[in-house]
C-alpha cells in the first residue's frame, strides 16, 4: 500500500506542531489547563489530576467533590507519568488521540457520504475537499491545538463521536453504536447523535445489501447494542470505583444538573446564577429539553442527510450545552469542511466568522478585565459568550439553510441559481 | 437560541411556499407538508411529553396539610383557658379532724370571695386528705402549718425563707365554732394567703391581658378591668417595668462573669469558689427554667470610653463619686470584649469593675450603691478593695480577689440575676419565688407559642404560594399536642410539667415557624412568575405555537375542502 505522502505530512506537520508548541512554551500547556475557554469542570485535566491522585491512593476519586469525570479515564492516566514532572508524554498521547480523530475524519470525508447517501445526492458533488485537506482543517485549527495543550478530556468524547461516525459510513453498525456508546459514557449529550447516527447505519446498510431490513427492528437492534456498550463500560466502571450511586450523581447527576457554576463559553452559568432559586429546577428541565427537541425536529426534517444532521446537532451542542468549550465548537468545524459543496450558498459568512473571531479574541481579554483587573464585571464575559453563541448560532442556522436549498435545487433543477426572498 | 429554529422554519416556507412575486415556484409537494407537519409534531412531542411533566413536576409547591383551625383556635384561646390553681396544703396537727375541715371550708369561701381574677385561684386541702388521692398529685404550692400558742391574742405568721412553709401561730380560742361561718382566724389566714400571692397574681393578669388568648379567657367570666382593678397602679407599673428590665425567655442562657480593672491588679480572683458558692446552685435550681453555661475572664488595662465623664471626687465623703445619668456609658462596649453572644441563645453579662487605687473607693452618687442593673443586658458590681501599700508612697489594688472579698459582689450578682429572668420580688422565700417564676414562664412560653401557631396559620392562609414541608407539619403537630399536654398539666396544677411541655412546644413552635425553605419564596409574588417565565420562554413558544396554528389551520381546510 503506497504511503500517502500529503496525509504523512500534515498528520506529521501537525505532531511536529503541537511538540515544538511544547517545547518553545514549556509554560503553555499549565496556562491553557487554567483557562475557562479550554477546562470546564467536566472535562478538566487538573480535576482529573486531582481524581488520579485520590485513585493512585485508594480512596474514592469523587471525594472532595472536584472530579467529575468517567472512572475508566483514571487507570489509564494512572499508566502515564505524572504531567506535573513529565510533561511530554502526556503531551504526545493527547496529540497521538488528536491525530486518531483526525484519520477518522478522512475516513468519514472518504467515503463521501456527506455529498451523496442513499436518499439524497447532491447536485454540487463536484465541489469537495478530500480527507486530507479536511484532516488539515482539523489538525491546524487553533482550538483544536489548544484543546490538546490544555489536555482536556473532552477529546475523548471528540475521539467517540467521530469513531462513531466513520465506522457508520464504512457499514460497521456495531463498532458505531459501541463507538458512540464510549462517548456517552464519557459525557452523556452524544446519546442524543442516537437517532441519526442509527439512520445513518441504516441507509449505509440499505445501501450495500439491496435488501431494506425493517426500520424498526434495525432501531430497537441497535438501540439495544448501545444500551449494552453504556451499560458494559459502566459495569467495568463499578469495579473501579464500587459505589455505583457515588458514581452516578458525581458525574451524570453532575452534568445534569450543573451545580458548578463556573463561567464558560456556554449560556447556562449565567442564567442559573440569577434564576430563583425556586425556578432552578424548572429551567434546567427547560434548557435540558430545549438541546433535546432539536434531535428528533432536525431528524425528521433533514431525513436524507442524517450525517448533516448530526453535524448540525453537534453545532447546537456546541452553544447550548451545559458546560460547552472550545473544543465542542472544534468538533463541530471539524465536520463541517465535509460540506463544502453548500458553502456557496451560504449568506452570511462573512458576519459570522468575524463575530467569532471577534468573541475568540475579546473573550480572553474580557475575562481578564473581569478576573484579574477587576476593572470589569461578569457582564462583559458573559456579553462576549453571547456574540460567541450568536456566530457559532449563525453558522448553524447558515448552513442548514444552504443544505435546505441543495435539497430545493436538487428537487427543481430548473429553478437553479434563483434568488431566495425569505417572507 | 430560537434563532436556528426559527430559521429553519422560515427558509422552509421560503423554499416550500411563494418565495417571490413575479414567478410562482412550483407547489409544494406532499412529502414536503409531511415533514413540515413531522418537524412541528417532532418539536410538540417534545414539549407534551416531557415539558409539561417536568413544568409540573418542578414548580409544584409542597404544601403540607397543616390543621389551622386547630392552630387559630390555639391563637384565639378557644382551645385552652390557662388556669392556675395552686394547691395549698394544711397540717394542722393540733386540731381535730372535724374542726379543721370546718376551718378550711370557710377559709376557701373567704378566699373566693376575696378573688376576682378566676383564672388564678388557690386551692386549700388538708394534708391527710391529700395523702389519700395520691394519683393525679398537682404541685404543692405552700404548706400552711397551724399551730397553736397559748400566750396570744391575735394570730402571728411567719414565712419561712427556705422552703414552702407558711407557719401560723393562733390563739387556741379562735378555732371557729362547727356552725359558724366566719371566724377571724380564716379571715387572717385567706389574707395572709392572698397577700402572699399577690404579685404572682399581678404579673399573671398583666401576662394574660397582654395577649388575645388571656384577654379572651378572661371576658366571659371576670373581664380584665376587674383583674386590674384589684392591682395598685404602683404594683403595676413596677411589674411592667421589671418584665420590660429582664430578659426575653430563651433555651439557653450564657452567664459571663467578667472582671475589669484599668490597671494591673488585681490579676486573678476566686471565681471557681464563688461561681461553686452562689452561682451553681441557683443555676441547679433554675435548670427546669431554661438551661445555662458559665464563662469568666479577666480584663486588665480596661479603660473607660474618651466620652464618658470621668469619676468626680467629692470632697466632704472623700469618696469618688459616678453621676446616676452616667452609668448608661459606663460600659466601654467599644473595647471590652463583652461577647454578644457565645453559641445560640443570649448571654447575660455580669461586670465586676475594680477602680484604680487613685480613684478608690468609687461609688455611684445617689444612695453610695456599688452595683446596677442594665436591663436584658447584666449587671455590674464595683469592688473597691483594701488597698495594700506597695511602696512609700503609692496605693496598689491586691493582686489576687480571694474569695471572701468576693463575696458582696456575687451576692449581688445572685439577686440580679433572680431579677434579669423575671422573678417576682414578693414574697421572702426563695423556693416560692421559684415556683411562681415557673409559672409566669410556662405561662408565657404557653401563650407565645400559641400566637405563633396563630402567625404561622394566617401567614400559610394568605401566601398561597409558599411551600409547607413535611418537617413544618410535624413540627406544628408536636407544638399543638405539647401545648394540649401544657394546658392539661396547668389545670391539674401540675406546673413543672407544664414547663417542661411548654419548652418543647416554644422550641417546636418557632423551628416551624423559621423554616428556612419558606421563607425564600414568601417575597415572590405570583405576578413575578411572568417576568421568570416570559423572557425566554415567549421567543421559543411563539414560532412554536404559530407552526403548531398553522398546520392545523392546514389540516381543517383540507377536511372541509375533502367534506365539502
Amino acid at each position: 500500500m503506497p504511503v500517502d505522502r500529503r496525509k504523512a505530512a500534515v498528520f506529521g506537520g501537525a505532531l511536529a506542531l503541537r511538540l515544538l508548541l511544547l517545547l518553545l512554551f514549556p509554560s503553555l500547556p499549565d496556562l491553557l489547563t487554567g483557562r475557562v475557554e479550554v477546562s470546564t469542570p467536566v472535562t478538566s485535566f487538573k480535576r482529573l489530576q486531582e481524581g488520579l491522585f485520590l485513585y493512585n491512593r485508594n480512596a474514592s476519586p469523587y471525594d472532595g467533590g472536584v472530579f467529575h469525570q468517567a472512572p475508566l479515564l483514571l487507570p489509564i492516566f494512572s499508566l502515564l507519568p505524572n504531567a506535573q514532572e513529565y510533561p511530554f508524554p502526556t503531551a504526545l498521547f493527547y496529540s497521538l488521540v488528536d491525530l486518531l480523530n483526525a484519520s477518522a475524519l478522512v475516513t468519514i470525508s472518504d467515503s463521501a457520504q456527506a455529498v451523496s447517501g442513499r436518499l439524497y445526492s447532491s447536485v454540487r458533488k463536484q465541489i469537495k475537499w478530500d480527507g486530507v485537506v479536511v484532516a488539515a482543517w482539523f489538525l491546524f485549527n487553533p482550538f483544536t491545538i489548544a484543546t490538546c495543550l490544555g489536555r482536556s478530556t473532552a477529546v475523548f468524547t471528540t475521539t467517540g463521536i467521530l469513531y462513531a461516525l466513520s465506522a457508520a459510513v464504512q457499514g460497521q453498525n456495531l463498532n458505531s453504536m459501541l463507538a458512540l456508546g464510549f462517548a456517552s459514557y464519557l459525557s452523556i449529550y452524544p446519546a442524543l447523535l442516537f437517532i441519526p447516527l442509527v439512520l445513518l447505519c441504516y441507509d449505509r446498510r440499505a445501501q450495500r445489501s439491496n435488501i431494506t431490513p425493517s426500520t424498526a427492528l434495525f432501531v430497537v437492534k441497535h438501540f439495544a447494542v448501545f444500551l449494552l456498550s453504556i451499560a458494559g463500560l459502566l459495569g467495568i466502571s463499578l469495579l473501579i470505583i464500587g459505589d455505583l450511586f457515588a458514581l452516578i450523581s458525581a458525574t451524570y447527576g453532575f452534568q445534569l444538573l450543573v451545580p458548578d457554576l463556573t463561567p464558560n463559553i456556554g449560556l447556562w452559568w449565567y442564567f442559573f446564577i440569577e434564576i430563583f432559586d425556586s425556578f432552578r429546577d424548572f429551567f434546567l428541565g427547560v434548557f435540558w429539553l430545549h438541546l433535546t427537541a432539536y434531535a428528533g425536529s432536525l431528524t425528521v426534517r433533514l431525513r436524507r442527510q442524517p450525517l448533516f444532521v448530526v453535524t448540525s446537532l453537534l453545532g447546537i451542542f456546541a452553544v447550548f450545552k451545559p458546560y460547552p468549550s472550545i473544543s465542542d465548537a472544534s468538533l463541530y468545524f471539524a465536520l463541517l469542511p465535509l460540506y463544502r459543496h453548500i458553502f456557496p450558498l451560504m449568506r452570511y459568512t462573512f458576519f459570522s466568522v468575524s463575530a467569532l473571531l471577534y468573541a475568540s479574541l475579546l473573550g480572553p481579554a474580557f475575562y481578564h478585565l473581569w478576573i484579574y483587573a477587576g476593572s470589569g464585571n461578569a457582564n462583559f464575559f458573559y456579553a462576549i459568550t453571547l456574540v460567541w453563541s450568536l456566530g457559532l448560532s449563525l453558522v448553524i442556522a447558515d448552513t442548514i439553510f444552504a443544505a435546505l436549498r441543495d435539497e430545493w435545487e436538487q428537487e427543481n433543477p430548473d429553478q437553479r441559481g434563483r434568488p431566495v426572498k425569505q417572507v | 437560541m430560537s434563532a436556528n429554529h426559527e430559521d429553519s422554519e422560515s427558509s422552509q416556507t421560503a423554499m416550500t411556499s411563494k418565495p417571490s412575486a413575479s414567478s410562482l415556484p412550483p407547489p409544494e409537494k406532499p412529502n414536503a407538508i409531511q415533514t413540515r407537519f413531522g418537524v412541528v409534531a417532532a418539536f410538540w412531542a417534545v414539549i407534551l411529553f416531557l415539558g409539561f411533566p417536568i413544568w409540573w413536576k418542578t414548580t409544584s409547591i409542597y404544601r403540607a396539610e397543616l390543621p389551622i383551625q386547630e392552630m387559630l383556635d390555639w391563637a384565639g384561646g378557644k382551645s385552652c383557658r390557662p388556669v392556675f390553681p395552686l394547691e395549698i396544703r394544711f397540717d394542722t396537727p393540733s386540731l381535730p379532724d372535724l374542726e379543721a375541715q370546718q376551718l378550711l371550708r370557710i377559709t376557701q369561701h373567704t378566699l373566693d370571695d376575696l378573688n376576682e381574677f378566676s383564672a388564678h385561684h388557690l386551692r386549700l386541702k388538708l394534708a391527710d386528705e391529700e395523702a389519700q388521692q395520691a394519683t393525679e398529685k398537682a404541685d404543692t404550692a405552700l404548706t400552711v402549718r397551724l399551730l397553736a400558742q397559748d400566750d396570744l391574742s391575735s394570730p402571728r405568721s411567719l414565712l419561712d425563707a427556705d422552703t414552702t412553709t407558711l407557719d401560723v401561730f393562733y390563739p387556741p380560742s379562735q378555732i371557729p365554732p362547727p356552725s359558724s361561718s366566719i371566724s377571724p382566724l380564716s379571715s387572717y389566714i385567706a389574707g395572709e394567703l392572698q397577700r402572699l400571692f399577690a404579685e404572682e397574681k399581678a404579673i399573671m393578669a398583666h401576662i394574660l391581658s397582654n395577649n388575645a388568648m388571656g384577654a379572651n379567657v378572661n371576658t366571659p367570666q371576670s373581664p380584665n378591668s376587674q383583674a386590674q382593678q384589684q392591682i395598685s397602679p404602683q404594683l403595676a407599673e413596677s411589674i411592667t417595668r421589671r418584665l420590660r428590665r429582664s430578659m426575653k425567655y430563651a433555651e439557653t442562657y450564657h452567664l459571663a462573669f467578667s472582671l475589669f480593672t484599668p490597671g494591673s491588679a488585681p490579676s486573678s480572683w476566686d471565681i471557681e469558689s464563688a461561681v461553686q458558692a452562689y452561682i451553681s446552685p441557683l443555676v441547679q435550681v433554675l435548670s427546669p427554667i431554661s438551661n445555662f453555661t458559665i464563662d469568666t475572664q479577666v480584663q486588665l488595662y480596661a479603660s473607660f470610653s474618651p466620652t464618658t465623664p470621668p469619676p468626680e471626687y467629692d470632697e466632704t465623703q472623700q469618696v469618688w463619686t459616678l453621676k446616676e445619668e452616667n452609668l448608661s456609658a459606663f460600659i466601654n462596649a467599644a473595647e471590652w470584649p463583652l461577647n454578644p453572644s457565645i453559641g445560640s441563645g443570649p448571654t447575660i453579662n455580669f461586670i465586676l469593675y475594680v477602680p484604680a487605687p487613685s480613684q478608690s473607693p468609687l461609688l455611684v452618687n445617689e444612695g453610695k450603691a456599688t452595683s446596677w442593673i442594665i436591663p436584658q443586658w447584666g449587671g455590674v458590681f464595683i469592688l473597691n478593695p483594701p488597698s495594700i501599700p506597695t511602696s512609700e508612697s503609692t496605693k496598689g489594688n491586691p493582686p489576687h480577689l480571694p474569695a471572701n472579698a468576693l463575696t458582696p459582689a456575687f451576692l449581688t450578682f445572685s439577686h440580679q440575676l433572680l431579677s434579669l429572668l423575671g422573678t417576682p420580688q414578693t414574697p421572702t422565700s426563695l423556693p416560692l419565688r421559684l415556683q411562681t417564676l415557673i409559672r409566669i414562664r410556662a405561662a408565657t412560653l404557653l401563650l407565645s407559642a400559641s400566637s405563633t401557631m396563630g402567625s404561622l396559620a394566617r401567614l400559610t392562609e394568605s401566601l398561597p404560594s409558599i411551600p409547607i414541608p413535611a418537617t413544618v407539619a410535624s413540627s406544628v403537630s408536636a407544638t399543638l399536642s405539647h401545648l394540649s399536654s401544657a394546658c392539661d398539666s396547668l389545670r391539674q396544677g401540675r406546673f413543672m410539667a407544664a414547663l417542661a411541655s411548654a419548652r418543647v412546644a416554644e422550641t417546636e413552635a418557632e423551628r416551624s415557624f423559621f423554616e428556612k425553605s419558606m421563607v425564600g419564596q414568601m417575597y415572590f409574588p405570583d405576578e413575578h412568575k411572568v417576568a421568570v417565565y416570559l423572557p425566554l420562554l415567549g421567543p421559543i413558544g411563539v414560532p412554536l405555537v404559530l407552526g403548531l396554528v398553522k398546520e392545523i389551520r392546514r389540516v381543517v381546510v383540507g377536511w372541509k375542502a375533502r367534506r365539502g
